[in-house]
């Protein structure tokens, strides 16, 4: 069968009343999570995996883990939509990605032109989300077929790559960024070793048996991390909120947003597939591409609406681009993918090559919802744009305790342990303080959800080469994946070292 | 960047590590007469958190003085209070049950965050946890800690 045959078979399955809905509700979520300040994609994602466990209760395995993963992946994309709305109508970003966005959507806003910067990024948002679909695609299957001849050491290997593709761009310091990739791989050691039944570090406490939940790690660390950050610094929108008047945009808007939206979709799609490079970097490149040709660069930073719908269009298309490198190689590139991954995992879904030939069900029926999404968001966005708006004014007062409240009921009703609500307090904590000291928390959540098959396919490895080490480097594969890590770590510290200004990814 | 801050948490990661390394010492070195066993994975991480624990110690002295840009003073007053509050939240959630241990914990977290408007408080917390605990338990067929039995409900 060739991909567009089971792109049909992938839209039989999106388009199940139950699955239409769960599409519905991500997104729907997910453009709230935008709007809101103090929470973004991953902390919302990460609240949501508990919630989608236990509306998917009743359903049998697989279908479950279709309809959560739809769900989830559609809070991820709907956020980035959700995201362009407070950059543009208040002055601040509400997500990262978005923040090049404020840079000419708040003076389009000032000129009374709020409600068509809104409808360009929905538009622009819409065009680069088909565009990193129809990647996705295409590019899905060969992927991994190549993925599939991978030997143990190859594999390591590659997932070394990946962990540091996201700590070599992550934060302002490699060095923590690798610290925080280490622990993560270290805790992901506590439990029952799955190989040998040894249990390690449980100090014979049976909590400790099954692990560290990443499900508990990710809801603290994200979800309440930020909301502790929100109390402590006392994070709130008092700015003038700009109206918004007229929505749709003229023939000129559209003629003159054409072209960034194009270029800001490849833009972001290629970067959204190199792992690490995360979708705030996607739009801050389409933005500098966009200035760098414009005939009339002056423009920009005043209210030039190329200046949105480049960026705009770039950062979701580097989130549908993030999903190839997680469903066909099964390594996260952000922060949110490694996110979707634990979930996936939680479903005893394995992200990887096989996960095309195990599971085509939830891996097209993903693809195929995703672009039935776009389309609810498109058509969500445009008319309701003003609904939007007004979640903003949604006071911290009320929305901060229940953000607490659901991440204390979503991993009680997972874990059902008041241990690992005891936990999840810690990690709120500990994450916050880390976060704040430029510690990233994404390639902590990755070493965690790597972990167990890092170590896997490292052992068996040495098993068949009977401990020699070398097997990694003499494997032509492995020693390639292994060069381009080390470089991925080393040429961004060299450039720093001559002086040149490294652009970091602050996007989890 | 904060001196202090990193400086603590480098030894922190360094003790963590050592700790690693000393714990996977007790853990069997061999699986089924294979020579790679559990051990060796904790082991090696935890060297190499030592390692770069040092390296960020060590980064510490190079940060550059009066880089401190302080925002403004930081509200431990309200962080703390709804820290408690959820602690207590999370340890008497079985013994008294879903809706009275939400209802009072947002009942705190609302008024510590903005004092008054009392009557908004009270509804919203209600009908927030009254309202989870129905979809959950009733539609959703769920289990969390119902109403404490001493209510005799």
């Amino acid at each position: 069968m060739d991909a567009f045959h089971y792109l049909l078979n992938g839209f039989a399955t999106a388009l199940q009343w139950q699955n239409i809905i769960f599409a519905f509700v991500g997104v729907l979520i997910g453009t709230v999570v935008g709007v809101l300040p103090g929470i973004g994609p991953i902390s919302g994602v990460a609240l949501l995996i508990p919630v989608t466990a236990s509306l998917t209760g009743g359903l049998p395995p697989e279908e479950a883990a279709t309809s959560a993963i739809i769900l989830l992946a559609g809070v991820y994309y709907g956020a980035m939509y959700g995201g362009s709305t407070t950059s543009i109508l208040l002055n601040t970003p509400g997500e990262s990605s978005s923040v090049v966005t404020v840079l000419d959507g708040y003076p389009m806003a000032k000129q009374g032109r709020a409600g068509v910067a809104l409808a360009i990024a929905a538009i622009g948002s819409f065009v680069a989300g088909i565009v990193s679909l129809v990647g996705l695609v295409f590019l899905a299957e060969p992927l991994s077929d190549v993925a599939l001849k991978l030997s143990p050491a190859d594999e390591f290997s590659l997932m070394i790559l990946g962990l540091c593709a996201l700590s070599g761009l992550a934060g302002k310091s490699v060095t923590k960024a690798l610290i925080m990739t280490v622990f993560g791989l270290l805790l992901a050691t506590i439990g029952i070793d799955n190989v040998s039944g040894v249990s390690r570090f449980t100090f014979e406490m049976p909590e400790l048996y099954s692990g560290l939940e990443f499900l508990t790690i990710a809801v603290g660390v994200f979800a309440l991390g930020e909301v502790f950050k929100t109390i402590l610094e006392r994070d709130s929108n008092e700015g003038e909120i700009a109206k918004i008047s007229r929505i749709l945009p003229t023939k000129q808007d559209l003629k003159e947003s054409a072209g960034p939206i194009i270029r800001g979709s490849l833009v972001g799609f290629f970067k959204g597939i190199v792992p690490g490079s995360g979708a705030t970097l996607a739009s801050f490149l389409a933005y500098l591409l966009e200035k760098k040709i414009s005939k009339n660069p002056e423009k920009f930073g005043k209210g030039a609406i190329a200046g949105v719908a480049a960026p705009e269009s770039a950062n979701n298309a580097a989130s549908g681009g993030a999903m190839i490198p997680l469903l066909t190689l099964g390594i996260p590139g952000t922060g949110t993918t490694a996110v979707l991954m634990g979930a996936l995992i939680m479903y005893n879904v394995q992200p990887g090559p096989l996960l095309f030939d195990e599971h085509p069900t939830i891996a097209w029926g993903l693809i195929a919802s995703m672009f039935i999404g776009n389309l609810m968001l498109l058509i969500l966005n445009m008319p309701l744009v003003k609904v939007f708006a007004k979640l903003i004014e949604t006071p911290p007062k009320y929305l901060i305790p229940m953000i607490v409240a659901i991440s204390i009921f979503g991993v009680y009703a997972v874990r059902v342990s008041v241990f690992d609500l005891v936990l999840l307090l810690i990690c709120g904590v500990v994450g916050y303080f880390l976060a704040k000291n430029d510690f990233p928390m994404a390639p902590l959540v990755l070493g965690l959800v790597l972990g167990p098959m890092i170590e896997n396919n490292l052992r068996r490895a040495l098993t068949t080469s009977n401990g020699d080490f070398s097997v990694f480097i003499e494997k032509p594969v492995s020693l390639v994946f292994l060069i381009i890590a080390v470089l991925w770590i080393t040429v961004p510290l060299i450039m720093k070292m001559r002086g040149k200004k490294v652009v970091v990814n602050v996007e989890g | 960047m904060s001196k202090t801050f990193d400086r603590y948490a480098s030894l922190l990661f360094l003790v963590l590590g050592v700790a690693f390394v000393i714990g996977s010492q007790n853990i069997s070195a061999s699986a089924y007469g294979s020579n790679v066993g559990p051990n060796i994975f904790p082991l090696g991480l935890g060297s190499l958190l030592v390692l770069l624990s040092l390296r960020l110690f060590y980064e510490t002295f190079t940060y550059k003085q009066g880089e401190k840009k302080e925002g403004p003073a930081l509200d431990y007053k309200r962080f703390l209070i709804i820290l408690a509050a959820a602690l207590l939240y999370v340890l008497l959630l079985e013994e008294i049950g879903y809706v009275v241990s939400t209802f009072l914990f947002l009942l705190v977290g609302f008024q510590t965050m903005q004092k008054g408007k009392w009557l908004n408080t009270l509804l919203i917390s209600g009908a927030f946890s009254f309202g989870i605990y129905f979809l959950y338990v009733n539609v959703l067929d769920g289990t969390l800690p119902g109403l404490p039995t001493w209510l005799g409900l």
